[in-house]
């Protein structure tokens, strides 16, 4: 089929109503086509079985779809930007950890030129597949506020009037109540995503969040939330195979990474390397930040049948916020986010979640904020553009301010926040473009990754400066040792860094096409790639094998990166684009003065090359896309 | 299987339903113990993955749902949860009340209802203290937990208990779950539920707040409890078509073979 003039009509050409091909197992066989603008929902079928076992499900799968339906001219706020959203086979069985995916594509708002991408865990995806659909393709923008209901007897639009403008929280109860099923699932934009900034988030089941602008461009279409519910359940080809690759899957999680004990004293994922955010990336020191959580109550909140226990609730046991409720996933971006503006303590859990509540993805917030707060402290920023409010570090009243000033483009300021730090550093003018951390206008994962390579490698070359799905592990996966002997792997040097992210951007890639989340896939555990890949084979009936597997994480990375290639996106942004802070030398504690800047551009364009993609282009080589069954896309390539 | 006639089990005297033997013959116990459950209802949906019934619907017991967690509502909205599932009594009413004895007391704990010889009558439904009876739509059968029997026929543990992340639920032989129940309930100052109720039940539950917070009945100890069919659903079980001539000749002889059992259907204590 030719790309060449992506558009909609494409969808029921690929999408056939009526296969020619049997359709393997795991799949509930429909997919949902929404057209806002005309209100109508309508069923689709799913890909023939053979483009099925290429790219599996989630990421692949959607964006393989969306290269083919969204317009080259497409604009990211516009109606005829399309969200795609894709679960894959394993999502919903409810017998291996970590099957609760589903992954959104679109053209991202914040570069307006690269695949973004929101990845969700949590129940959502379970209850989309209850209802008998393996993904919804959205289309067009609804003239009023308007929610999506789905459940076994099909698909409505409807009024959404009533919670537009609330809280994701308050919207999840409200919809839930108004759909009169306590077991809904609801997924939501809070007031960021209505007001279009750039990196607003969807929300759903309450402690869980897609990051990378999803909710702005739902915002954009008037689509408030999707509510899902079902009785149905995917068919699985070999269910006691896939009980013991479950079974298997969760010995690997045995040794458990998230207890209460560690939420009640940990700082966050920067503790495993002791370095965390601090003002604007100006400090890395863990001192009292963990003041209080040890008051706190707290409960582990774990997705649909994984036993991994990530998500988490805490009720505030001290202090000015005694009694609040929060709820949390695995990571802890947001704690990194509000260290980075001055705080600590339960303060940081109460505005994390004020973010997650108003739908900001916290890394945007945290570069945004920080660099004006810098701003004010060196001057370059003064009361007039801050409508008088006077940005001190940790001074909690301010920061609260600003985020609600940010949901809803208030103000001079608040608006620049929306869009992003890179605007706000642009705007700013002076030496705000020397202050300002950003990954080709997106904003990485707010931890203190810079004295770690293989991370840093990751966010650098995430599409579009997206938190990235995957990559950049230290420690090789003992499973692919039949075929890989990669290392040093030494702190302090590039060797083998490139190649390790590419291998476990590979498997991390294809855990989620299959409906699972790489959260659960602690690949450096013997058996867990094993299990995984076993896990798929015995849901769908495929013969497949890692070698497979690794083919088809690389076929999804392709395909990012030529969604990206069709709109201006090329490898050199990898490190042009990149707000000069993130690549200063660490300014103190133990990684003082490290930096990988010096092995830059080298290691991304090794990372580049390894993978089959041109250094500076970052097009995929004719032989690549020959390799991978990707020829249709020939168009884009260069020959090696 | 081997049908095992429980006159010649010593100490426990005849018993009005029948008893089997699955694998050993030696009693197992699931021990729930509220003071480690986070209400994640992992185990909820792993007995719907196990015996393949529809998802959703999982906060009160119905066809679909076998294994239910209290108070209904969402996973982390509540800090006490209870288990509301079949207890497996050692002494199952609703075994006692089925007029076709359809309904199984296994000498490893279970109590099974034979899907194939249900008539539907609903006697059991009324007779169990816990109401965790319910009535198929489709079929009409009645359904319930069955303690995962078919895996502990192969040795293998209840879907539910391999399910629960946090190990608040565990299986094993019933006077090592009853002694580690004693345990845990001693070094918490947690109730002891099951332990009594009905005569003894093989589903312990070590309980941290009063009954109620736990949505759980008081159930006397006394064997086979009190019970009420009503009389509508006793005359429909007798006048109707229920389970068809098959089943009425299945009660007829039953009732023909082994009349000393009709009294704890009709006439109980």
């Amino acid at each position: 089929m030719a790309v060449a003039s992506p558009s909609l009509a494409a969808l029921d050409a690929l999408c056939p109503a009526r296969r020619r091909t049997p359709l393997p197992g795991g799949y509930m066989g429909k997919l949902l086509h929404v057209d806002l603008t005309s209100g109508r929902c309508r069923d689709l079928g799913l890909p023939e079985t053979p483009l099925l076992r290429q790219l599996w499900g989630g990421q692949a799968l959607a964006t393989y779809l969306l290269l083919h339906l969204l317009p080259l001219d497409a604009t990211p706020f516009g109606p005829e930007n399309v969200i795609v959203m894709m679960t894959g086979p394993v999502a919903g069985t409810g017998l291996t950890p970590g099957g609760t995916k589903l992954t959104a594509v679109y053209l991202s708002p914040a570069t307006e030129r690269t695949l973004g991408r929101a990845a969700t865990s949590g129940f959502w995806a379970m209850a989309l597949k209850a209802a008998g659909y393996d993904g919804i393709v959205v289309s067009g923008a609804a003239g009023r506020p308007t929610y999506l209901y789905v459940d076994e007897r099909g698909a409505a639009l409807r009024d959404a009037s009533f919670v537009w403008g609330r809280g994701t929280r308050e919207t999840e109860d409200r919809l839930r109540a108004a759909v009169g099923h306590p077991d809904a699932r609801v997924a939501c934009i809070g007031p960021a995503g209505e007001h279009l900034v750039r990196a607003a988030m969807l929300v759903n089941d309450y402690n869980h969040t897609a990051a990378h602008g999803l909710g702005a461009v739902m915002g954009a279409k008037k689509l408030k939330a999707v509510v899902a519910r079902g009785t149905r359940r995917p068919p699985i080809r070999d269910k006691a195979r896939l009980i013991d690759a479950g079974e298997r899957w969760r010995r690997t999680l045995k040794s458990r990474t998230y207890t209460v004990e560690k939420r009640l004293r940990s700082v966050g994922h920067g503790e495993d390397w002791g370095a965390i955010t601090r003002q604007n990336w100006r400090g890395t020191i863990i001192t009292d930040q963990n003041e209080g959580f040890d008051q706190n109550r707290v409960t582990l909140r774990p997705c649909f049948q994984c036993p991994r226990l990530c998500p988490w609730d805490a009720e505030i046991g001290e202090g000015p916020y005694k009694g609040t409720v929060v709820h949390f996933n695995a990571g802890s971006e947001w704690m990194d986010t509000f260290y980075n503006l001055g705080l600590k303590g339960n303060a940081v859990l109460y505005l994390s979640e004020r973010i997650n509540d108003l739908g900001i993805e916290c890394s945007h917030y945290a570069d945004g904020a920080g660099l004006a707060f810098e701003a004010w402290e060196k001057g370059l920023l003064g009361p007039d553009r801050t409508d008088g409010l006077r940005l001190e570090w940790g001074d909690v009243a301010a920061v609260e301010r600003l985020l609600e000033r940010c949901a809803r483009r208030e103000g001079w300021l608040g608006n620049l926040l929306a869009d992003g730090p890179k605007q706000l550093a642009a705007a700013l003018g002076g030496e705000a473009g020397q202050w300002v951390v950003h990954t080709k206008g997106g904003t990485p994962a707010q931890h203190e990754w810079r004295p770690q390579i293989g991370n840093m490698l990751r966010e650098l070359v995430a599409s579009g400066g997206m938190k990235p799905q995957g990559g950049g592990s230290a420690r090789p996966a003992p499973d692919l040792a039949y075929r890989e002997h990669w290392g040093p792997l030494a702190a302090d040097q590039p060797d083998g860094w490139a190649w390790s992210h590419l291998l476990s951007e590979e498997y991390r890639q294809a855990c989620g096409m299959m409906g699972a989340c790489w959260f659960a896939l602690q690949a450096h555990e013997p058996d867990a790639l094993n299990s995984m890949v076993d896990a798929l084979a015995a849901t769908t009936g495929w013969d497949v094998t890692l070698d497979e597997a690794l083919d088809a994480g690389l076929r999804s990375t392709i395909l990012q990166g030529l969604f990206g290639t069709q709109r201006g996106w090329r490898a050199e942004d990898d490190w042009t684009d990149v707000g000069p802070r993130f690549l200063e030398p660490i300014p103190d504690g133990k990684y003082q003065g490290f930096t990988i800047a010096r092995w830059l551009p080298d290691i991304v364009q090794e990372y580049y090359r390894l993978s089959g993609r041109h250094e500076t282009s970052g097009r995929p080589y004719r032989a690549t896309l020959e390799r991978l069954g990707l020829d249709e896309f020939m168009d884009w390539s260069v020959p090696e | 299987m081997t049908a095992v006639p429980l006159a010649t089990a010593p100490g426990t005297g005849r018993r009005p339903y029948p008893v089997r033997r699955l694998l050993d013959g030696q009693p197992r116990t699931i021990l729930f113990d509220a003071a480690k459950c986070i209400g994640c209802r992992q185990c909820v949906e792993a007995c719907k993955d196990w015996n393949d019934l529809p998802r959703g619907d999982y906060f009160h017991l119905n066809s679909a749902t076998w294994l239910a967690m209290a108070p209904p509502v969402l996973e982390g909205q509540a800090s006490v949860w209870g288990r509301q599932s079949c207890m497996h009594c050692e002494y199952p009413v609703c075994a006692a009340v089925c007029p076709v004895e359809a309904i199984v007391k296994y000498e490893e704990g279970p109590v099974v209802i034979d899907q194939r010889t249900c008539i539907g009558c609903e006697y059991c439904i009324y007779a169990c203290p816990w109401h965790v009876i319910s009535k198929d739509d489709v079929s009409g059968k009645a359904a319930k937990c069955t303690m995962c029997s078919d895996r502990l026929a192969v040795g293998q543990e209840p879907f539910c208990v391999r399910a629960c992340p946090v190990d608040a639920l565990d299986f094993g032989l019933a006077a090592a779950m009853r002694t580690e129940a004693e345990a845990r309930a001693t070094r918490s100052g947690a109730r002891l539920y099951g332990a009594l109720a009905a005569g003894g039940t093989h589903v312990l539950q070590v309980l941290t707040h009063s009954l109620a917070e736990h949505g759980l009945p008081r159930v006397s100890t006394r064997r086979y409890p009190r019970h009420h069919i009503p009389l509508r659903v006793k005359l429909g079980g007798v006048l109707t078509l229920t389970g068809g001539p098959a089943g009425k000749w299945r009660a007829i002889k039953n009732a023909a073979l082994r009349p000393w059992r009709l009294r704890y259907r009709y006439w109980p204590r």
